[in-house]
């Protein structure tokens, strides 16, 4: 079937269909994102915690804003060859325009690509850490992974010194069951059944190796005995139930009436019964040093649990958040705690942690102190004092209370904030630790386990101003992309039509062209709002 | 509408300047959040600065809107599609406006703003 007035006007709007279709669809898109900036606002006034302003590196941002802006022109200019009848201009100018959406997703690639590389710690005492974890290169601890890679000391590992192992029948998961034996093969350590174990009539005595196999046996056995062992309780009740409703004093009643003095009789149905393994105890002998990344286990002090459910029975060990390159100490969350208390806020700094333990970081903060206190004065003799005697203009308290990567830099290379030199592609990654390293400009920090609040990275589940970045952007991304798609679609598939109805071509890539500017549109307004402000 | 040869020639320069219009502006726009000479109200972020951002977003966009959007010379239907859309879009802004405001210990709108 033909669709009507595609590219002569409809009488009675005067437009062809498709430009109504557009702007109803773009009506929608303009409801759907101000959905999402009226989240931001609400997110944003209700934050709890310090919304972290202007932190995301502007010139990407910058960049891509003049990648969209010149893609709107050259999308005009394609629809503009279209209508001279001019097919080259076409081209040129809706080749620019695709390539433009190319170089916007790169950047936006390698933005994500660096927060979601990018650790953040969140102490008890509020003080945030942020950098990178890694393992110490030279405490190589002779084991090596299922990969066959070196495995080293030091990273983001939870260590406990294991006594005894305890699964879970259903819900153990293999890869860990054999990484679980991997490591005590290599600390020569052997893990055994802890006692004797009865599986429909057969026994399996203590002392029995730890296998895979024998695991998947216990689980296909309690599986059984459960299914079995509900079939006889269910029978039983049944037969209770009926036996109860044949009295005749009862037939007048309810059955809710009956129900308390319905019972099982468990002595009658013991033989039914079959026994359950909903889990099975393996003794480690001799005690050894199991490690399991941290995303995986949820320590504790004397039982540390993986996400199988499988218990790790022993004393947790030193097991510290590893920093080798700290780039950035954020304390204003923990001013903004001091302030609600009515705390100075220097004062609770100075008694965190990590003032009180590392030195490097105490260095830094006496020098982001010295570098405030001069760019206060700064400001004092340039605005000078209000009627009240007031300083007209202070530093905010990002310039107080976050010591970021590039003033570790400038305090590294000696000149003050602000002056330090920028490596081009430090602009778009984040600090470039292999040229800052013989400066040392980051500190090496290890952080007890038990003071870590919250550690990740960088992505939405950090804090709601990163959870509303993302959808955002990642949402807007698609539209460049499908954007992107439509627009090569009229460049690559467009040459027929081209010659057969040229005025159709042109009124779909005015509508398509349509939908790009909105996507502009829409970047106009989230640069500066998450970059900016 | 510009459909005649000539009139899509004269709105190509007109894409070219506007395009030109909307660099300059975002450009603007990074050097007040970011150059201290150029900071309005505190030293820093604050409302001043959302605002003066925001009125020039508002005005790159009417641009985008206005000239490559062509809703300079749209039809009627348009008009009220693209309007009606906007209407609901500040109803929803003023709605979360609102939410943030106490209901019990209401004492007007309170936007940040230093008056």
């Amino acid at each position: 079937m033909e669709i009507p007035y595609i590219f002569t006007p409809r009488k009675d709007t005067g437009m062809v269909n498709s430009k109504i279709a557009i702007w109803l669809f773009l009506a929608s898109e303009v409801m759907l994102f101000g959905g999402f900036f009226s989240s931001y606002v609400y997110l944003r006034l209700g934050a709890d915690y310090p919304w972290p302003e202007r932190a995301l590196p502007v010139l990407p941002g910058l960049i891509n804003t003049f990648v969209l802006i010149f893609s709107s022109v050259t999308v005009v200019f394609a629809w503009a060859g279209l209508k001279l009848r001019k097919w080259r201009m076409f081209q040129v100018s809706m080749g620019i325009t695709i390539a433009c959406a190319a170089v916007f997703m790169v950047l936006k690639a390698i933005e994500y690509n660096v927060k979601w590389h990018h650790q953040a710690v969140r102490l008890k005492d509020y003080t945030i850490l942020e950098g990178h974890l890694d393992y110490d290169k030279k405490a190589n601890t002779g084991e090596v992974t299922k990969d066959g890679k070196p495995v080293f000391a030091e990273a983001d590992q939870i260590h406990v010194a294991t006594e005894s192992l305890t699964f879970n029948t259903l819900r153990f998961h293999k890869p860990w069951v054999e990484e679980l034996l991997r490591q005590a093969g290599s600390n020569g350590a052997k893990v055994e059944l802890a006692e004797e174990l009865s599986i429909q009539g057969e026994k399996i005595p203590a002392g029995t190796p730890l296998s895979v196999d024998l695991l998947t046996k216990i689980q296909k056995n309690h599986i059984q005995s459960r299914t079995n062992n509900s079939d006889v309780r269910t029978e039983a009740l049944r037969a209770e139930w009926i036996a109860t409703y044949a009295k005749p004093e009862n037939a007048d009643k309810k059955g809710w009436e009956l129900a308390p003095g319905v019972n099982i009789d468990v002595a009658k149905i013991k033989d039914q019964l079959m026994l359950e393994t909903p889990s099975v105890t393996f003794a480690v002998k001799p005690t050894t040093n199991f490690w399991f990344y941290h995303r995986d286990v949820k320590e504790g002090a004397t039982q540390s649990r993986l996400r199988d459910d499988t218990v790790l029975n022993g004393k947790l060990l030193d097991s510290p958040v590893a920093f080798h390159n700290l780039d950035a100490i954020d304390f204003r969350h923990v001013v903004m705690k001091a302030e609600e208390k009515g705390i100075d806020p220097v004062v609770a700094i100075e008694n965190t942690w990590l003032i009180k333990n590392s030195k490097e970081a105490r260095e830094a903060w006496e020098w982001n102190k010295a570098q405030t206190a001069k760019l206060e004065q700064q400001l004092l003799e340039k605005h000078g004092k209000d009627e009240n005697g007031v300083a007209k203009r202070v530093p905010t308290a990002t310039e107080r209370y976050r010591i970021g990567w590039k003033d570790f830099i400038a305090k590294a290379d000696g000149v003050d904030r602000g002056k330090e030199e920028i490596h081009v592609s430090e602009e778009f990654m984040g600090p470039n630790y292999k040229l800052r390293e013989p400066k040392h400009t980051f500190p090496h920090l290890k952080v007890p386990r038990d003071l870590v609040f919250l550690s990740g990275k960088f992505t939405p589940a950090w804090n709601t101003y990163y959870a509303i970045y993302f959808t955002m952007t990642f949402l807007h991304g698609l539209h460049v992309v499908g954007g992107a798609v439509v627009l090569g679609y009229y460049l690559f598939c467009g040459k027929k039509m081209y010659q057969s109805n040229p005025e159709w071509l042109a009124n779909r890539v005015e509508v398509g062209g349509l939908f790009w500017h909105f996507v502009d549109l829409v970047w106009i307004f989230l640069f500066p709002i998450l970059y900016l402000m | 509408m510009a459909d005649s040869p000539e009139q899509i020639k004269k709105s190509i320069k007109t894409y070219t300047i506007i395009g030109l219009v909307l660099f300059l502006f975002t450009g603007i726009t990074v050097a007040v959040a970011t150059v201290p000479a150029l900071d309005i109200g505190v030293h820093g972020f604050d409302v001043w600065d959302m605002i003066l951002g925001l009125l020039i977003a508002s005005f790159k966009a009417t641009l985008v809107g206005y000239v490559f959007m062509h809703l300079n010379h749209e039809k009627k239907a348009i008009y009220w599609i693209f309007f009606g859309s906007m209407v609901f879009f500040a109803f929803m802004i003023a709605l979360i406006m609102s939410a943030k405001s106490d209901p019990i210990h209401f004492n007007g709108f309170n936007f940040g703003l230093p008056f």
